[in-house]
């Protein structure tokens, strides 16, 4: 077992996430939002899936919850098991050019989405607009951009 | 599960009073570097510019006071008809200036979450207004920050009156933000397009009286045993900074007098 390093990058990271959710955006607008904490969370249990898991996906979808200001439990389910799906496939993923990934990150994404929306169905919160899928989409595409910019805080943090 | 069981247990509004305030204080965190620049660019307001903004005020300030003398003389008059009639007592208000510090990130959700708490004298149920008329109530309120509910949430519905006609209804909130809808009223009734929907009090949430949709469109299918009719509201839900809360002077004026 290898001692761990520089993990406060990962939660750094993940909390400069939930507060990219509070940015101020027109009403209509939210819609367009790259789900940017998922990305982040994403990234790193491809990168360590040794320190980030599915209970990191639990407390991540935890304290979006709190924000959003809905009931608690309603997104970390989704997370989870997109988080689980990467667990198990992330030697997979990593071999993955861009494009692939891509697609790969488009499924988690849904299934996160999906999980939510059925839930919300269950609990009678109102449902996510169809409109959310240019957030999912928008959140594809800046699957890469994440993706570099936090490969070379990995590397220049020597996180492990 | 668990917390739905023990959904009412004080260490849990506890809690939830301080996740309130947690997200009330990192909103204001992310949004200080914007507030910083609306004080930068208010600082470099040329001087004409406030002179001119100044004289504006002083006019509609004229103005209103004028239309206060008015309705102060007539809100008298309707006091005393009102103990004639030994009818309910009306909620006095005494609003409370808040500020929009962020929406809430739920995309499905139309809420706002406020700076100011339950330390200013808010409480939960508190009806949220702007100028033009009702917005929404608190649903959550901290110590220093609160979340209000907007009434075009999906999730929210409040009881009105057609202003002309003193019909009553139940407006839903869509998930638009400007469109409210009325179902369940009868084919056969008198509204049209243009009515003025105002608060009806009834439950006793709402103040009576605050303006809160206009009807827009009145569908009426034959055969059908309800007609729908949708409302745009009163106030621009997406516009503006602040919002008043209307504060009653002690809670069990909230409480309609039997």
């Amino acid at each position: 077992m290898i001692r761990a390093r520089a993990r406060w990058v990962i939660y750094v990271t993940l909390f400069l996430g939930l507060m990219f959710m509070l940015i101020p955006l027109p009403l209509e607008w939210r819609v367009i939002r790259p789900d940017a904490i998922a990305l982040i969370l994403f990234y790193w249990v491809i990168a360590l899936p040794h320190r980030v898991g599915v209970f990191t996906a639990f407390c991540v979808g935890f304290l979006q919850d709190v924000i959003n200001g809905s009931p608690l439990g309603l997104s970390s389910p989704g997370l989870m098991l997109a988080t689980l799906f990467l667990l198990l496939n992330y030697e997979r993923v990593r071999q993955y050019d861009g494009v692939l990934q891509c697609l790969v990150i488009f499924m988690m994404l849904s299934i996160s989405v999906g999980i939510e929306q059925w839930l919300r169905s269950g609990t009678a919160v109102p449902l996510v607009p169809s409109g959310a899928i240019l957030g999912v989409l928008l959140s594809v595409l800046c699957w890469l951009p994440t993706r570099t910019a936090l490969r070379h805080l990995r590397r220049y943090y020597e996180v492990f | 599960m668990l917390l739905f069981v023990f959904r009412d247990h004080p260490r849990l509004a506890a809690a939830q009073r301080t996740s309130v305030d947690a997200v009330g204080s990192l909103a204001a965190v992310v949004t200080a570097p914007l507030e910083a620049w609306t004080e930068l660019s208010r600082a470099f307001q040329s001087r004409s510019a406030l002179q001119d903004e100044v004289l504006q005020l002083r006019q509609e300030n004229l103005v209103l006071k004028g239309q206060a003398q008015r309705l102060s003389s007539a809100l008298a008059e309707v006091a005393r008809y009102k103990t004639l009639l030994n009818s309910v007592r009306e909620v006095k208000a005494e609003p409370v200036v808040a500020r929009i510090t962020a929406l809430s990130p739920d995309v499905a959700r139309h809420s706002v979450i406020l700076d100011k708490g339950a330390s200013d004298g808010l409480r939960e149920g508190q009806p949220v207004l702007s100028a033009e008329g009702l917005m929404g109530q608190l649903l959550w309120v901290g110590d220093r920050s609160s979340a209000a509910i907007l009434i075009t949430d999906g999730a929210h519905a409040l009881p009105v009156q057609v202003n002309r006609s003193g019909l009553r209804a139940v407006a839903e909130g869509t998930g638009d933000i400007n469109r409210l809808v009325i179902k369940h009223l009868p084919s056969a009734t008198d509204i049209r397009v243009g009515d003025l929907l105002v608060s009806s009090g009834l439950g006793g949430r709402f103040p009576h009286g605050y303006p809160v949709a206009r009807v827009t469109n009145v569908t009426v299918s034959p055969g059908a045993a309800f007609a729908l009719v949708q409302a745009a509201p009163t106030s621009r839900l997406d516009r503006g900074r602040y919002v008043l809360v209307a504060v009653p002077e002690s809670a069990d004026m909230l409480e309609p007098e039997t």
